[in-house]
């Protein structure tokens, strides 16, 4: 895998289809392009048969934009709704079976690194919160308990949105849903808490409501889990669907609930903020000088 | 017939802020053409929609209306829409992009 494996084989070219041109041509593959540009180039997400409106879809797009190199990077999805969009990308995507998909990274970023060892090779899951929290929690656990070198994403619409709406355990407390009609019983997992338990290097919580927030944690995600250790990132993407949320009001509730409850959070570990600031210039993570310090 | 999204040139270019383009949750369907509106004395260029991805969820409209605060969004009818962008006749250039338009129902023309 490298820049090459989106080029076309000479004499090709004129017999693909207009898509794929344009992305070979004015895709982002070996450029820097940034969420503030979109418009301008060819995005490596293609159409896909999400719903209209869905939140979970702009939270994708925004994601594959944010990828430090695309063309060095694998995605790695399951059942669930983030699927239908996340396979149709010029990124290569694994699909693992419902659950799997973290025991699925372990092994294809162990691989990887065997093979291509000089180069880095980033892998990404993304998964929906029943999936990950509830079906495949005990890979999901392991692989961070392990220090597995991969970023775990949660598209946390809070529902089993594509088998039409039984609760997770992500769900809040006393959610009525329609398969779960008396409400939910317990309260929404920790799974930020259990990120931080089991050694994750880097941990944020975030909304799409925000895209150059989204495209942030994003890029440090992915960066802090080539060197330093697993990294995950729960993103709140809500269901218009099984919570009827009209399709043109799905930013206004992203804002009211990151507002009430699912606000900006980042955790970092020192030597991945160290690394950050070394290697990629975050001069946030730099320690502050040591005046500085005193003042405060 | 289907709604879609189209916006209004004029109002667009007079602020280009790019606010929606960031907000569409369908890639590769608002694009923005840097030269737009530069006939009329406008600098920046337009966003504009590449009609056969739009999905009709009015959520730019929203992000226009309520985070822009420019209005220059609006639904409306595939039929009723006249000539505008379709992923086909969307050329990509240095940091921008632009479309000849076309007939989203008859085509090119
Ligand atoms: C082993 C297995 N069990 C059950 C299913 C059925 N199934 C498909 S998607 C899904 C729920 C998805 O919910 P979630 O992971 O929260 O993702 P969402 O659709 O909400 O994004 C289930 C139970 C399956 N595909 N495979
Ligand atoms: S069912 Fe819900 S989460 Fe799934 S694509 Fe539709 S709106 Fe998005
Ligand atoms: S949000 Fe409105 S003014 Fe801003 S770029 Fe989009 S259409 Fe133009
Ligand atoms: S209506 Fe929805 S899909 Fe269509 S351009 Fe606007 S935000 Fe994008």
């Amino acid at each position: 895998m490298s820049l090459d494996y989106v080029k076309f084989t000479p004499g090709f070219g004129k017999f693909m289809p207009k898509e794929y041109r344009d992305m070979v041509e004015h895709g982002p593959f070996g450029k820097k392009v940034s969420v503030s540009q979109v418009g301008t180039f060819k995005e490596i997400l293609e159409e896909h048969p999400m719903c209209a409106g869905c939140a979970m879809t702009l939270f994708i797009r925004l994601a594959m934009v944010a990828f430090p190199n695309p063309e060095d990077t694998i995605t790695v999805g399951t059942a669930g709704c983030g699927r239908l969009a996340i396979s149709q990308a010029a990124v290569p995507f694994v699909y693992g079976n419902y659950g799997d998909q973290n025991g699925v990274a372990s092994g294809l970023t162990r691989g990887l690194r065997l093979r291509f060892g000089d180069r880095p090779k980033d892998v990404v899951v993304m998964a929906g919160d029943g999936g990950m929290a509830d079906i495949g929690f005990a890979q999901t656990l392991h692989s961070w308990f392990r220090k597995e070198k991969f970023t775990t994403i949660m598209l946390d619409n809070e529902v089993y949105g594509n088998t039409g709406g039984q609760e997770s355990g992500m769900t809040n407390r006393n959610q009525v849903l329609k398969m779960a009609p008396l409400g939910k019983k317990f309260e929404k997992m920790d799974m930020l808490g259990m990120a931080k338990v089991s050694g994750c290097a880097y941990v944020a919580t975030v909304v799409p409501n925000n895209p150059r927030r989204v495209e942030s944690v994003i890029k440090k995600a992915v960066l802090v889990a080539r060197e330093i250790g697993p990294s995950y990132i729960q993103a709140y993407t809500s269901c218009n669907i099984e919570y009827a949320i009209p399709t043109d009001k799905v930013m206004e509730d992203a804002k009211t609930v990151e507002t009430d409850r699912y606000k900006f959070t980042e955790y970092i570990t020192d030597e991945a903020k160290e690394y950050l600031s070394q290697l990629y210039g975050y001069k946030e993570y730099l320690p502050k000088p040591a005046a500085a310090v005193e003042k405060q | 017939m289907y709604l879609v999204a189209n916006i209004e040139t004029e109002i667009c270019a007079a602020t280009s802020c790019k606010l929606c383009t960031q907000y569409c949750p369908e890639a590769n369907t608002i694009l923005y053409d840097n030269e737009a509106g530069q006939d009329k004395g406008f600098k920046y260029g337009a966003a504009y929609v590449a009609v056969d991805r739009c999905k009709g969820c009015a959520q730019c409209v929203w992000v226009c209306d309520n985070m822009a605060k420019h209005n220059a969004i609006k639904m409306e009818m595939i039929d009723q829409i006249g000539d505008t962008a379709l992923t086909e006749n969307v050329t990509y250039g240095e940091k921008t992009s632009s479309a000849v338009l076309a007939n989203p129902v008859r085509g090119q023309g």
